[in-house]
């Protein structure tokens, strides 16, 4: 069985009690291992909240379907459970760690999910090679790494910054929420060349974008548009250029 | 003598009457009865003053010596440095005293300024003394590279009170530290900073108590023309515990900087307390007081800028207070004040208290941290910020810190 992350018809609620609202809505989706799919959609149609709910953020309840990684029920793990089954966020907006370094944060998240996982603790020359490494890759100056995570880091360096942590982290499922808005022409092929270095046969990965552009560089298997909490198009790499001519009347029209 | 001693302080405690005789066991001294005149005044400070009003004595302290537990341990290392040690034992002062550091060992008490204001202060200068500990510890520093000067106050079941003047001539620098550890019913101490004209003085202080004892350190710095005070705190509390400190800015271009931080646990109360007098041009003070609060514990913050008329134009301050309420049932007090006269001045105040915060906790659980750990993580960070002034002894609060955390 090649099914990764499989998704079925998934409902979730965000907010307190009274004003819980329901923004997904019947969600199903499935992503084998080895495949790239991208979600595409307009403001608000809940791109962002999947991510959230996959990853187990507090206040987003889930009131229906399930949701599985690897034929394992996620949906009652802690985020830190997730992560160490290899689940990935980059956020839409990473969040500012006054106080705590990069390097340091990244160390203690890698070995921390190695403890949970029952693997060794990575030694630090190893951990520090690996970071050199993947550093340049992504263009990151070494003095980068020792500030505080994302602390007066531009947009552009937070994306690229996250990018950097997946790329350490090596999870086996990724979802990128819009890790390509607020990056130059340059970061943007840089960190897509760092994206499309993560594929393997082993891998799966949802991207969250609101342009061809970033398509362009990372190849999609399959494109999804979601709408209103649910999916309501699915697609190859054509539909997105369509979408990019027609935007989401033309296309929602067509299926509502 | 007993009857009029009796009456000092209206209706005592049997706290205050242990104190009233215990004053009558000092030799008599003209000065040291008006130091004690001064704390009958409000005897026990307690929460009908308004200095006072979150941290009272009074109620708190059950019996002097009550042996409760011994003192805690002391983390501030005493290798390199020239300690003195004040117990209710006795005073035992370090084994050699090098040049450049003068010390005078007082059988009278001194007078201090403005003890009405710090009543305990005016208490521990006036019982100090006695079992060949000094009223008075008279140091004056002539020289820049001595080693860290570090004082511990403890009891040994029994209450203990010492008094230390520390001159620091110009153009010289110190690096000091002090432990107040507690170990009896009530442990207080008064240190007074005098900086001559271009000295600068880095002063480290911890305290660490339990919820049976009472500890108070008062400290009154006084700051002349192009000097530089840096004093880094970090208090675990007691059943209360006050640090309070001020400073008078009376030349120009003089500089303070007042950081703290309070990790407070169940049944334990942690109260700093500063009141800084810009009564010179173009002085500079900033503050920075950091606190963290478990279930049961209180933190008490108070800070003041005080710039009268006549002085303190181009006056440059800034006070911070930020505080995380770990637990539900954690509590924090705090009393930013601004009084200010002089119209040519940069003040700034920021207090602000609340949990950590969800975005950042998720955040780091998303990338594998335990809660738990993130928690800590982020606590430790954010507590870390006030010790970065510490200089060779920030790595040790921060492990203290890091400690407490770990062990919560
Ligand atoms: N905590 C919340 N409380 C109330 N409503 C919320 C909350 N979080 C999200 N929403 C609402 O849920 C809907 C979906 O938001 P979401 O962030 O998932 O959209 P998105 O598809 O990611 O949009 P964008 O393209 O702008 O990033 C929006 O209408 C949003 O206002
Ligand atoms: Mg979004």
């Amino acid at each position: 069985m090649r099914t990764m992350l499989k998704i079925e018809n998934l409902t979730a609620t965000v907010g307190e009690d009274d004003d819980a609202k329901t923004i997904i809505n019947g969600l199903t989706l499935d992503v084998p291992k080895g495949e790239v799919h991208a979600i595409m959609g307009p403001n608000g149609a809940g791109k962002s909240t999947l991510s959230y709910v996959l990853t187990g953020r507090d206040g987003y309840e889930v009131t229906g379907g399930s949701a599985t990684l690897n034929g394992e029920d996620i949906l009652d793990m802690d985020p830190e459970e997730r992560a160490a089954k290899g689940l990935f966020l980059s956020f839409q907006y990473p969040v500012e760690i006054p106080g705590v370094p990069v390097m340091t944060f990244v160390r203690a998240a890698m070995n921390s999910q190695r403890k949970a996982r029952g693997e060794d603790e990575i030694s630090a020359p190893d951990f520090i090679k690996q970071s050199r490494e993947i550093g340049k890759a992504l263009k990151l100056d070494a003095e980068m790494l020792k500030r505080s995570l994302n602390v007066g880091f531009s947009g552009g360096e937070k994306k690229r910054l996250e990018i950097y942590q997946m790329m350490m982290l090596e999870p086996n499922f990724l979802i990128l929420d819009e890790t390509d808005s607020g990056l130059d022409i340059d970061a943007l092929k840089t960190v897509a060349d760092g994206v499309n270095a993560m594929r393997s046969p082993d891998r799966g990965m949802l991207v969250i974008t609101h342009y061809q552009r970033l398509l362009d560089h990372i190849q999609p298997d399959k494109v999804h548009v979601l709408s209103k909490g649910r999916i309501v198009a699915t697609g190859g790499p054509e539909l997105a250029h369509r979408l990019e001519k027609e935007g989401y009347e033309g296309i929602l029209g067509e299926v509502a | 003598m007993t009857t009029a001693l009796r009456d000092m302080i209206a209706n005592p405690t049997t706290a205050e009457l242990d104190l009233v005789a215990r004053y009558g066991m000092q030799p008599a001294d003209s000065r040291r009865e008006r130091l004690f005149e001064a704390f009958s005044r409000t005897g026990l400070p307690h929460r009908r003053l308004e200095a006072w009003k979150w941290t009272d004595f009074k109620v708190a302290l059950q019996g002097l010596d009550r042996p409760s537990t011994p003192p805690a341990q002391d983390p501030i290392p005493h290798a390199g440095a020239l300690v003195f040690r004040f117990s209710s034992n006795g005073y035992f002062p370090p084994d050699h005293i090098p040049d450049g550091l003068n010390v005078f060992e007082k059988d009278e008490a001194q007078a201090l300024g403005a003890a009405e204001d710090v009543p305990l202060g005016a208490l521990a200068a006036s019982l100090s003394g006695g079992k060949a500990r000094p009223a008075t510890l008279l140091l004056e520093v002539t020289s820049k590279e001595l080693p860290r000067l570090h004082f511990q106050f403890s009891g040994e079941g029994e209450a203990n009170f010492a008094r230390v003047v520390v001159v620091v001539r110009s153009d010289m620098a110190l690096t000091v530290s002090e432990s107040h550890l507690g170990g009896a019913g009530l442990t207080s101490s008064v240190i007074e900073f005098g900086l001559q004209k271009g000295s600068t003085v880095n002063r480290a202080v911890y305290q660490r108590g339990t919820s049976e004892e009472t500890i108070a350190s008062t400290a009154l710095v006084h700051l002349d023309a192009d000097s530089h005070y840096t004093q880094t705190s970090l208090a675990f509390g007691a059943k209360v515990a006050r640090l309070e400190t001020r400073v008078t800015h009376q030349e120009p271009s003089a500089k303070a900087t007042l950081n703290a931080a309070y990790l407070v646990g169940k049944d334990l109360h942690a109260d700093f307390t500063t009141h800084v007098r810009h009564g010179a041009n173009s002085c500079v003070t900033r503050q920075l007081t950091k606190g963290a609060v478990l279930n049961g514990g209180t933190g008490v913050f108070q800070g003041k800028f005080f710039v009268p008329r006549t002085a303190g134009q181009y006056t440059d301050a800034d006070m911070q207070h930020k505080a995380l309420l770990l637990e539900d049932g954690a509590v924090v007090f705090a009393k930013p004040e601004l009084e200010i006269y002089a119209d040519d001045v940069e003040c700034a105040h920021g207090n602000t208290s609340g949990a950590l915060d969800d975005d950042q906790l998720f955040y780091m659980r998303q990338r594998g941290l335990p809660e738990k750990t993130a928690r800590a993580l982020l606590t430790q960070a954010f507590v870390a910020e006030a010790f970065a002034e510490a200089g060779a002894l920030e790595e040790v609060l921060r492990a203290e810190a890091e400690a407490w955390l770990a062990a919560v």
